[in-house]
C-alpha cells in the first residue's frame, strides 16, 4: 500500500545547509540519523501510550484468564490460583457464548455488506456533481453517529412501540421486537449509527483523489456512473478494506445495542452477543472466565479479519 | 512533474461546490441522473433524520404530553421551561458535565490525531524494520473488547494513585488505533513521495515536513479522524462510569446513564435525560459545521510555500 | 532500531504487566485489624458511595455536626448499571470507598467475595438489632454471632396498587386472595382492560412474590449453599403468573419503558402489585389518573391470612480495608436511624425505612392526595410487619437474575413456561456457583 522511500545517504550540497545535521559517528550517513530521529518522534507518543493502555491491560487479561478461584466454607475468602486452561475449557463448552458468535457472524455476513454498500453509494453521490448541497446531506448523515447510547435506548423504544410510535401503522401489525425479529431490529439501528460514519471515511478517500484523473474520463466523454464505476471505486479500495474489518471487529463486539434493546425487549437476553455475555461473566463477578471469554472472542475476530483481509488482498492483486 | 511541490497543473480548479461543473469539464448531466441522486439523497435524509426530528420533538414536552400527543409534531412548546429545569437541577451540574466533556473530547481528540497522524505517516511513509509487526499489533489491540480491559485499566491508574481524576478519562482517550489506520491509509493516497523528496532537498527536515507539508495534504483524512475521535470520546461512558467517582467530574453520557438509572426513584428526571441529550448532540454538531470546511481537497493544492 | 523499538515496547509490557500483577493484591491504606474497633485519633475523612438521590442533604447534617469526622458523598449509577462493578474493581485494587450502598440481595455476593467488614465490634451496633425489622437484620447478620455487615437503609414492602375508580365502577370486589384475582382478572379482560403486567424482567419482584408465599430460593450451612428455584411454594407462583399468561389475563409490556407507563396512564392497566416506593412512579407515569388510585394489601394465598413480600431495599455497608471503621459505622447508623437524615433521604429519594420507628415518621402520617388522599403508608407499615423473616439471597443474585430473566422472556413470547425458566435458571446457578467455587451441598 505505501510507497517505499529508501533511506539512502543523499550527498549534501553545500550551499544548502542541512537543518539537523548532527552525525553520530562518521560511518553513520546523517540522513539516515534524522530519518530516525524522526521515527523516534512520530512513533513514539502512540506507542507508549498504545503499549500502556493496550497492551498491559491485555496482558493483564491473559494472565487473569489463566486463573480460577478456590475458597474453603460457604463464606470462606477466595484465593487464586493457576488454573491453566480450565477457564477455556470452560467457555468451549458454554453453548450460550458460542450461540452468540454463531448471532453476530449472521448478523454481520448481512449487516456489514447492506451498511457498506449504502455507505459507498452516498459517498460517491456526494462526491459527483449530481448533487447540490452536499454540505446539508454530509451533516444529516453523520448526525445519527453523534446520538449517545442512552438516548438511543429511549428513541428506539419509543419508535418501535406498537402504541407510541409515530408508525404505529407499521408497529401494531409487524413485531419489530420478537426473538425471531429483534436481531435485524438492531441491524436497522447499527446501520442508522454507522452509516454516514463509514460514508465520511470513504467521502475523505474519494476527495484526495487528485484532479488529472478524470481529465482523461473526460475526455472520453464517461459519464458519472462510468467515472464511479471504474475510477473512484478502485481507488477507495483501501477505505472500503478498512472500514470492513473494523465493522466486522465492531460486529463481533457488538454491546451497547443490545444493551439499549434489552431495556424495552424481552428478546434480548442477557446472552444475545458475545460481548454481553462477557459484560454478564463479568457481574458474577467471575473476572476470570470473562477474560478467557474475550480472548476466545479476541482470536475469533482476528480469525475472521485476517481471512477477509486475504481475501481482499488475492482480489486486488489479482 | 515540478520539484516545487503542486503535483497538480496548474489551471485545474480547487474541488469546491462552487467549480463543480468544471470537474467534468462541462459535460452536463441528465436530468434524470440528477434527479435519481437527488431522490436518494432525500429518502436517505428522512431514514437518518426522522428519529432525530423525533428527539427534538420530545425534548420540547412536557411530562404529560410526551406520550399522550402525536409523536412527530409539537404539543405545548416546553422546550425553554425544559432547558431552564436542566440547568439548575442540581446546582447547574449540566453545565459542569458539558464543559467536562468539551475538555476531555476537544483536548482528547486533539492529540489523539496528532499521535495518531504521525504514526500513520511513519508507518505509511517510511520503511522500517518491525514496521508490519507494529501495525499488526496495533490492529491486534482492537481486537479485544474493551470489557475485558476494564479492571485492569483501573488497576493501572490505582497504581499511579490517579483513579478519579481527569487523566484517568484523558490519558486512554489519546490512543486512537482506528487513527492510526486511517492516517495510514491517507498519507498513501495523498502525500506522494515526490513532495517529501522535494522538501528533503530544499533541507527541510522530517518533522518539519509533517508539519508544514504532510498535515496540509492529509488535512480532510485529519479532520475525519479528529471528528470521529471527539464524538467517541463525547459519548464514551464505559471508561469514566469505571474511573470516576466524583459527580463534578463525570462527562455529559455518564451524567445522563447515572441520572438515567434514578428513574425508578425520581421518574421525572426522564424529562431531563431527554433534554440534556438533546443538548448534549448540539456541541457534536457544532463541532462538525466547524470542521466542514476542510472536506474539500482545494486547500491540498497550492504548493509548499 | 527498529526492532528494538519493537523490543522496547514489547519490554515495557512484559514489566508492566508483571507490576500490575505483582500490586494488584497490595493495599493502599492500612486496614483496621479483624475483630477490634477502636476510634482512630484525628479528623477523620470518609468516602461514601451511594446512589440514593440526594444523600448528600442527609450527609449534610452529619458533617454539620460532626466536625472531626466529615463525609465525602460518591455517586454512579445504581449497584447493577455499574457500582457493584465498580466496588468489586476497588476491592481488588485497595482503594474501595469507606462505605458503599449495597442492596440486600447482592450482600452475599459481597459476603462470598469478602468484600465486607465485620462491624459488630463497633460500639452500639450489635445493639441496634431492635432498632430495625427483623428481616433486615437477619439479612444483615447472614444468621452469624457477633457478626454485622452492614446496616439496613430502606425496604420495600409489597401491596397492591389499584384503582379504585375503576372497580367501583364495574362492581368488582377488591381482591383479597389469589383466587379472587384471578376471577377479578376475568371479569377486568371482558371490560377490556388488564388487571396487571406481568414483568419479564424484574425477577426481584417475583422473588418477592416467592418471598410471600414463604418459598425460600437459597439456604447456605456450613457444607455449602442449597439452591432450590422450583420449591413448592416457588413453582405454585410460577404455576400461577404461567395461567394468568396463558388465558391473557396479564399484559406483558416490557416494564419501566414509556408504553408500560402508557398502559396505566391510559387506564388499561387497574393494578400493580408492587413496593411503597412504586406509589412515586405511578404518580410520575400515569399523571392523568391522579385521585383514582388506593392501596390494598397484597391478595393472599390463604383466606384470612397476612403476608406480605418485599422488593427491593438497600444497606450501607461498611468495605473491607476501611481505615476507620469506628467511624464509618458510627456514620452508617446515624444515616439510617436519625429521623431528620431519614426524613430528608425520604423527601429525596422517596425511600422507607428500614427502622421500626421509620415507619412513624410524620411525612407517613398524611393522606395521599394521589391516592384519593388514603393514608396509604398505614398499609405498607403493615406490610412491613408481614414479611418473612428468613428469606435468604443467594451469592450471585445477578447472575440468577439474569438467567431467570431470559427464561421469562421466553415465557411471555411463548416458548416454554415460567417454570421452565426457573428450572433452567437453576441449572445455570450451580454451574455459575461451581465456576467460582463456591461450595454446593449436594
Amino acid at each position: 500500500m505505501a510507497t517505499e522511500i529508501e533511506m539512502t545517504p543523499v550527498p549534501k550540497t553545500p550551499s544548502k545547509p542541512r537543518t539537523k545535521a548532527k552525525s553520530k559517528s562518521k560511518s553513520m550517513p546523517s540522513r539516515a540519523i534524522s530519518h530516525r530521529r524522526a521515527l523516534l518522534v512520530f512513533l513514539l507518543p502512540f506507542s507508549v501510550l498504545f503499549t500502556l493502555f493496550y497492551i498491559v491491560p491485555i496482558g493483564y487479561a491473559i494472565y487473569q484468564s489463566l486463573l480460577t478461584v478456590e475458597r474453603e466454607g460457604t463464606f470462606g475468602p477466595a484465593v487464586q490460583v493457576f488454573g491453566g486452561l480450565t477457564q477455556y475449557i470452560s467457555v468451549f463448552q458454554n453453548e450460550a457464548f458460542w450461540a452468540s458468535i454463531g448471532r453476530v457472524l449472521m448478523f454481520g455476513a448481512v449487516q456489514v455488506p447492506v451498511m457498506l454498500g449504502v455507505a459507498l453509494i452516498l459517498a460517491l453521490l456526494l462526491d459527483s456533481p449530481l448533487v447540490r448541497g452536499t454540505k446539508f446531506f454530509r451533516l444529516a448523515f453523520f448526525a445519527p453517529y453523534a446520538v449517545p447510547s442512552v438516548i438511543a435506548a429511549i428513541m428506539w423504544g419509543f419508535l418501535y412501540s406498537p402504541n407510541l410510535s409515530p408508525f404505529t401503522a407499521i408497529t401494531e401489525n409487524f413485531d419489530f421486537l420478537s426473538p425471531t425479529t429483534v436481531l435485524w431490529s438492531i441491524a436497522n439501528v447499527v446501520t442508522w449509527v454507522y452509516v454516514g460514519y463509514n460514508m465520511l471515511i470513504i467521502y475523505s478517500a474519494l476527495l484526495s483523489i487528485p484532479q488529472e484523473i478524470y481529465e482523461a474520463a473526460r475526455i472520453d466523454g464517461a459519464n458519472q456512473f462510468r467515472i464511479a464505476w471504474s475510477i473512484k471505486i478502485p481507488l477507495v479500495v483501501p477505505a472500503l478494506v478498512l472500514t470492513g474489518i473494523f465493522s466486522i471487529i465492531g460486529t463481533l463486539q457488538l454491546l451497547a445495542e443490545p444493551q439499549v434493546f434489552q431495556s424495552f425487549s424481552s428478546a434480548v437476553t442477557s446472552t444475545f452477543t458475545p460481548n454481553l455475555t462477557i459484560y454478564t461473566t463479568a457481574s458474577i463477578p467471575n473476572m476470570s472466565l470473562a477474560a478467557a471469554m474475550s480472548v476466545v472472542l479476541a482470536l475469533a475476530t482476528f480469525a475472521l479479519s485476517f481471512t477477509v483481509l486475504k481475501l481482499t488482498q488475492r482480489r486486488t492483486t489479482q | 512533474m515540478t520539484t516545487t511541490g503542486s503535483a497538480r497543473p496548474a489551471g485545474i480548479a480547487r474541488r469546491s461546490s462552487k467549480n463543480r461543473p468544471a470537474r467534468n469539464g462541462g459535460i452536463r448531466e441528465s436530468a434524470v441522473s440528477r434527479t435519481v441522486a437527488m431522490s436518494v439523497m432525500v429518502v436517505a435524509t428522512l431514514y437518518f433524520l426522522t428519529p432525530m426530528w423525533w428527539l427534538f420533538v420530545a425534548s420540547t414536552k412536557t411530562r404529560s404530553d410526551f406520550t399522550t400527543t402525536a409523536p412527530l409534531w409539537f404539543a405545548d412548546f416546553a422546550l425553554f421551561d425544559n432547558i431552564a429545569a436542566l440547568i439548575s437541577y442540581r446546582d447547574g451540574v449540566f453545565l459542569r458535565w458539558l464543559a467536562n466533556s468539551a475538555l476531555y473530547a476537544g483536548l482528547g481528540a486533539l492529540l489523539a490525531t496528532l499521535f495518531a497522524a504521525m504514526a500513520g505517516y511513519a508507518i505509511a511513509k517510511y520503511t522500517f524494520r518491525g514496521r508490519e509487526t507494529l501495525f499488526n499489533v496495533v490492529l491486534g489491540g482492537v481486537l479485544v473488547p474493551a470489557t475485558a480491559l476494564a479492571l485492569p485499566l483501573f488497576l493501572l491508574f490505582s497504581q499511579a494513585g490517579a483513579t478519579n481524576t481527569i487523566w484517568a478519562v484523558l490519558l486512554p482517550s489519546l490512543v486512537s488505533p482506528f487513527g492510526v489506520y486511517l492516517s495510514r491509509i491517507y498519507a498513501a493516497a495523498s502525500v506522494p513521495d515526490e513532495i517529501i523528496e522535494a522538501a528533503r532537498i530544499d533541507g527541510a527536515g522530517e518533522v518539519r515536513t509533517f508539519f508544514t507539508v504532510a498535515t496540509r495534504l492529509m488535512a480532510p483524512a485529519l479532520v475525519t479522524i479528529f471528528l470521529f475521535q471527539f464524538v467517541a470520546i463525547w459519548n464514551n461512558f464505559f471508561l469514566p462510569l469505571i474511573m470516576l467517582r466524583d459527580e463534578r467530574l463525570f462527562p455529559v453520557t455518564l451524567g445522563l446513564y447515572v441520572w438515567n438509572t434514578q428513574v425508578s426513584q425520581i421518574p421525572d428526571i426522564r424529562a431531563l435525560v431527554i433534554i440534556g441529550s438533546l443538548l448534549s448532540v448540539i456541541p457534536l454538531i457544532v463541532t462538525f459545521l466547524a470542521l466542514q470546511r476542510f472536506w474539500q481537497s482545494g486547500l491540498a493544492n497550492g504548493g509548499l510555500k | 532500531m527498529a526492532i528494538s523499538r519493537v523490543a522496547r515496547v514489547g519490554a515495557i509490557a512484559a514489566i508492566s504487566a508483571l507490576a500490575l500483577t505483582a500490586c494488584a493484591t497490595g493495599d493502599t491504606d492500612a486496614p483496621a485489624a479483624s475483630g477490634e474497633c477502636a476510634p482512630s485519633d484525628g479528623a477523620v475523612n470518609l468516602t461514601f458511595t451511594s446512589w440514593l438521590p440526594g444523600v448528600e442533604e442527609a450527609v449534610a447534617i452529619w458533617n454539620e455536626e460532626n466536625p472531626d469526622v466529615q463525609v465525602e458523598v460518591q455517586t454512579g449509577p445504581n449497584g447493577n448499571g455499574g457500582t457493584y462493578q465498580n466496588f468489586f474493581n476497588q476491592l481488588a485494587a485497595g482503594n474501595a470507598p469507606d462505605l458503599g450502598q449495597i442492596e440486600f440481595d447482592a450482600m452475599p455476593n459481597f459476603r462470598v467475595q469478602d468484600g465486607l467488614e465485620n462491624i459488630a465490634a463497633c460500639e452500639g451496633i450489635l445493639a441496634a438489632e431492635d432498632q430495625f425489622v427483623p428481616w433486615t437484620w437477619s439479612q444483615v447478620t447472614f444468621g452469624e454471632e457477633e457478626a454485622v455487615y452492614a446496616i439496613p437503609q430502606d425496604t420495600g414492602p409489597m401491596a397492591m396498587f389499584y384503582r379504585t375508580d375503576l372497580f367501583e365502577e364495574a362492581g368488582i370486589a377488591i381482591p383479597t386472595t389469589w383466587e379472587e384475582y384471578e376471577a377479578a382478572a376475568v371479569q377486568i379482560r371482558e371490560l377490556g382492560g388488564y388487571i396487571n403486567n406481568f414483568s419479564q424482567s424484574d425477577i426481584n419482584a417475583f422473588a418477592g412474590l416467592v418471598w410471600q408465599a414463604e418459598g425460600q430460593w437459597f439456604s447456605n450451612g456450613a457444607d455449602g449453599w442449597t439452591v432450590d428455584l422450583t420449591g413448592a411454594e416457588s413453582t405454585q407462583v410460577a404455576e400461577y403468573w404461567q395461567g394468568m399468561i396463558d388465558n391473557d389475563l396479564v399484559a406483558v409490556y416490557p416494564p419501566w419503558t414509556d408504553e408500560w407507563n402508557a398502559a396505566y396512564n391510559s387506564s388499561e392497566l387497574w393494578t400493580w402489585v408492587s413496593a411503597v416506593w412504586g406509589a412515586n412512579t405511578i404518580a410520575s407515569g400515569a399523571p392523568d389518573t391522579a385521585g383514582n388510585w388506593g392501596v390494598a394489601p397484597m391478595p393472599q394465598w390463604e383466606a384470612g391470612a397476612s403476608a406480605a413480600g418485599n422488593w427491593g431495599g438497600s444497606t450501607t455497608a461498611v468495605l473491607k480495608g476501611s481505615a476507620h471503621p469506628y467511624e464509618a459505622a458510627q456514620f452508617a447508623l446515624w444515616l439510617n436511624t436519625d429521623a431528620d437524615a431519614l426524613t430528608a433521604m425520604n423527601r429525596t429519594a422517596n425511600i422507607y425505612p428500614a427502622t421500626i420507628e421509620g415507619a412513624n415518621l410524620p411525612v407517613f402520617a398524611e393522606g395521599v392526595e394521589f391516592y384519593g388522599n388514603q393514608k396509604i403508608y398505614e398499609v405498607f407499615a403493615e406490610a412491613g410487619n408481614n414479611v418473612n423473616p428468613n428469606f435468604t439471597w443467594g451469592p450471585t443474585m445477578t447472575q440468577v437474575y439474569n438467567d431467570v430473566a431470559d427464561g421469562f422472556s421466553g415465557a411471555v413470547s411463548g416458548n416454554g413456561t415460567l417454570l421452565d425458566a426457573l428450572t433452567a435458571g437453576q441449572d445455570k446457578t450451580l454451574a455459575a456457583l461451581k465456576a467460582a467455587s463456591i461450595p454446593v451441598k449436594e
